[in-house]
């Protein structure tokens, strides 16, 4: 039995149909306050799990991970550890481990059941690892490995590639097997999640489209390779970054108090540069070997700013002649004086 | 009774199966994505279409080794007529499930001329006339290129763009965003594209679906009766079809048969006959018999002549029409001088592509960035819907080679990466003008940060400009290096200047027309 549509039905049908657009919009007006503001520096939200206050000091206190003690208190500098860590000459897995140890070990960094993002560069699907455009798989192997021994709920590896697609890079960049042979898992991005977020504090970048989930894990681990560009002059720790927002354009003027703003939102807890093979000119592409420099080199820090004003002096360069590295510095993501960081440097191979 | 209730199973079956290879398509245009199934057997249903291959070889003067499948479809009609009309045709099963007009068993057919049926013998014709003639323009009138290009350039892109909204809409309602997250990791890219797909005149290709659609409103399948190519082929095909629709002598004229036929074809004055050049095989006839006076039985005897077959007259007529209509093509202006942006997929030579592309649009599907779009009239009326590469809409991807692997006609030929790394489909230009750089003096470097070539063919060099007030500004300006460039487009692309890119593709080489 079909009854043809009346108009009753048919203004019910519709008034029922504006009700849930209605609903919708109420409950996406609820959402957006909740859930696309970042946290500030005094109203910490309980529906954050992320914020990090601008200073450095307190404990993040995931909702699961407040109630199992957390092995060590992430603190700027725990008693004895080093500000940075720079690893020589040995194999990636190695060097990593030794020098994630020697600033007091993963568990410093991810409490146990924290949801972890580690982000590296996978710029691009053209060329395998040996040809530096990407970050080393086994040094991307060796962090998901160590997260995970630490305690890890969930350890996602994800970049958003400017030159073919994500799948296609994860695969070419030999990522993807190094990481799912550590027991972690290659997050494709989606676009869905790149939600607009203003930026507190932001000198320059009030509002970018940031990617929610690096938002909302417990904990971000930044692991660039360090490589050759002609606006940014290298690719480190802050610049990496850019691939969590949509409209990276939008970051090429003023790159330098940009990235810093954006750094102030993300705030990895932990930055390992890759300098295995440093891309040296020709970036962010790269694709010619002889392009390419073998520094067997891991550089750790807590400190973003630190890990990239170091990695700046691999290519022969200082911290001030970086934009961004002068930017963050100046915004007190992190110090540039090296000279006053305590730096230890472990020979890996001996 | 019981012989009936077999004849229903039959019908249900021949719905099952169209149904099936309705979504096994769909299912293979959606693997045809680069990252999806191998490009062999994704391209499998071009490679099946009788009249695509028969014109590509009538026009390329070649026939690939691969296109032989297509005999399959052909002893399918020596055997069972227009079975792949009623059976397999994923646009005869979409017309089969719109039906515009409300069928009752007491309708008459609809009141359209017989004569109507010879206007797809015409473009038969005329299609295989041209194709002898190196044009395949009218092969945009295939129904399996029509299904596949429609496919392509709008109803999936169409379909994207409500699925993201919907999530949109949800992920931002807290208690959903992680279920609608997880569901969106599981459908992209695996189904649908991670970043939405743009074609340009997507509508057009939208309405012609919906006009095709449409016409079942003059009557079931009017596609397929009066104006289907493909058909017209198998039609003739099935003149000496081996199954033939036979009616016995207990018939008393009820005329059921001939209202519930989707093609009309069944004749009150001629005894209830039908011909097979018309007839889909679909069995609805034989169901709706009350006294089960027809049957489906091997016969080795040519149909009978229909008025509607082309006549002599018709036939020089329509190859008139298509000689005609090539000459026109051929005195286009496009092939005295190209048009400026004509970026063809890499390796593609222009008068190969014009006599072999069979217009499907498979590459257009598998090519990642969707760059590569169904040109208007770029390379004249001709060209009609060939695939040139839009770099502003899309780049070719330095990692991909898709379009050239899944070809079926090899009209882009397949090439190795590093073969098609080395191809030159274009070479960039920078319009000081607009640049950011050049014009507004301020840094940007997007596209020589963007080149893929490891020897970069864009440079950056150290410029000072004066301004208005006599100071001086230095700034890193993009020049082209044109020996290396390879017209890739993702500069193009990549180019933050809005509405066209201040450094633009075009046609590389000097002009071969002199």
């Amino acid at each position: 039995m079909t009854t043809p549509i009346n108009r009753r039905r048919f203004l019910r049908g519709a008034a029922a149909g504006l009700g849930a657009v209605t609903l919708n919009q109420f409950l996406t007006a609820c959402g957006a306050s909740e859930t696309h503001t970042p946290p500030t520096t005094s109203a910490v939200q309980s529906t954050q799990p992320t914020s990090i206050p601008p200073t450095v000091a307190a404990p993040t206190t995931a909702s699961g991970a407040a109630d199992t003690p957390a092995p060590a208190q992430p603190t700027s500098t725990p008693m004895g550890s080093p500000d940075l860590v720079v690893a020589r000459s040995g194999e990636p897995e190695a060097m990593v481990r030794r020098a994630v140890a020697a600033l007091g070990g993963m568990e410093r960094f991810v409490p146990r059941d924290a949801s972890v993002i580690i982000k590296p560069n996978i710029c691009v699907a053209y060329h395998t690892y040996e040809y530096a455009a990407t970050t080393n798989p086994w040094v991307v192997g060796a962090l998901v490995k160590l997260c995970l021994e630490a305690g890890a709920r969930s350890v996602r590896v994800m970049d958003y590639p400017f030159g073919g697609s994500a799948e296609e890079a994860y695969e070419v960049s030999g990522i993807a097997e190094q990481v799912k042979a550590a027991g972690g898992e290659m997050a494709v991005m989606s676009r869905l999640k790149f939600v607009p977020t203003d930026i507190p504090e932001a000198k320059s970048l009030r509002q970018s489209a940031v990617y929610d989930d690096a938002l909302k894990a417990d904990v971000v681990i930044d692991v660039p390779i360090a490589k050759d560009h002609s606006l940014a002059r290298l690719t480190l720790g802050m610049k990496n970054l850019m691939g969590l927002i949509w409209d990276r354009q939008a970051i090429h003027g003023d790159m330098g108090q940009r990235l810093a703003d954006l750094t102030g939102l993300v705030r990895p807890k932990l930055t390992v540069i890759d300098a295995v093979r440093m891309l040296m000119a020709n970036g962010p592409t790269g694709g010619d070997l002889n392009d390419v420099k073998q520094m067997n080199t891991i550089v750790a820090s807590p400190d973003i700013v630190a890990a990239d004003s170091y990695a700046a002096t691999l290519f022969g360069l200082q911290p001030e002649d970086l934009a961004y590295i002068q930017a963050g510095a100046q915004r007190g993501l992190g110090r540039s004086d090296l000279k006053n960081l305590r730096i230890e440097e472990i020979d890996v191979g001996a | 009774m019981s012989a009936r209730r077999s004849f229903r199973r039959w019908i249900t079956a021949r719905k099952i199966v169209q149904i099936t290879v309705l979504l096994l398509v769909i299912v293979l245009l959606i693997m045809t994505r680069r990252g999806g199934w191998p490009p062999e057997i994704v391209n499998l249903i071009m490679r099946l279409d009788p009249l695509a291959v028969l014109a590509q070889a009538l026009s390329a003067r070649s026939f690939l080794l691969g296109s032989t499948v297509v005999l399959l479809t052909v002893l399918l009609t020596v055997v069972a007529g227009r079975a792949w009309c009623g059976w397999l045709c994923p646009l005869g099963t979409v017309l089969d499930l719109t039906p515009l007009r409300k069928h009752t068993l007491r309708d008459k057919q609809p009141n359209i001329p017989n004569s109507w049926r010879s206007i797809k013998y015409g473009l038969l014709i005329g299609i295989l006339v041209a194709a002898l003639l190196g044009n395949l323009t009218l092969l945009v009138f295939d129904p399996l290129t029509i299904f596949i290009r429609t496919f392509t350039t709008a109803l999936w892109p169409a379909a994207d763009q409500i699925v993201t909204s919907i999530e949109m809409a949800l992920y931002s309602v807290p208690f959903l965003s992680d279920p609608i997250s997880s569901i969106d990791a599981w459908l992209r890219p695996a189904i649908l594209p991670s970043q939405p797909e743009y074609y340009r005149e997507a509508w057009l290709f939208g309405v012609v679906f919906v006009g095709v659609i449409a016409l079942n409103l003059l009557a079931p399948r009017f596609w397929c009766r009066y104006l289907c190519p493909l058909g017209g082929l198998l039609g003739w095909i099935s003149r000496g079809a081996l199954l033939r629709r036979e009616v016995s002598e207990e018939c008393k004229g009820c005329t059921l048969c001939t209202t519930v036929c989707p093609t009309g074809t069944i004749d009150a004055t001629k005894r209830y006959a039908s011909d097979p050049a018309e007839c889909t095989m679909c069995l609805e006839c034989l169901d709706v018999c009350p006294r089960s006076t027809i049957e489906f039985q091997p016969r080795l005897k040519l149909a009978s002549r229909q008025a509607y077959d082309p006549s002599r007259r018709q036939f020089l007529g329509a190859a008139a029409l298509a000689i005609g209509g090539v000459a026109l093509f051929r005195a286009d202006a496009v092939r005295q001088r190209s048009d400026d942006y004509l970026i063809r997929p890499p390796g593609v030579i222009e008068s190969a592509m014009l006599d072999k592309c069979i217009r499907c649009g498979e590459c257009m599907r598998s090519c990642p960035t969707h760059g590569l779009q169904p040109a208007f009239n770029q390379a004249g009326l001709e060209g009609l819907w060939t695939p040139l590469l839009i770099p502003r809409l899309g780049y070719c991807a330095y990692s991909c080679n898709s379009c050239g692997d899944v070809c079926p006609v090899q009209a882009i030929p397949p090439l190795t990466l590093e073969a098609k790394r080395a191809q030159v489909i274009g070479k960039a230009y920078i319009d000081q003008n607009r640049c950011i750089a050049w014009a507004d003096h301020q840094d940007c470097i997007v596209c020589e940060e963007m080149c893929p070539l490891p020897d970069k063919a864009i440079y950056l060099e150290r410029r000072e400009f004066a301004k208005q007030d006599g100071s001086i500004v230095t700034v890193q300006v993009p020049q082209i290096d044109r020996d290396k460039c390879i017209g890739c487009g993702i500069c193009e692309f990549k180019c933050p200047v809005n509405g066209s890119a201040a450094i633009r593709v075009s046609v590389p080489g000097a002009a071969t027309a002199f």
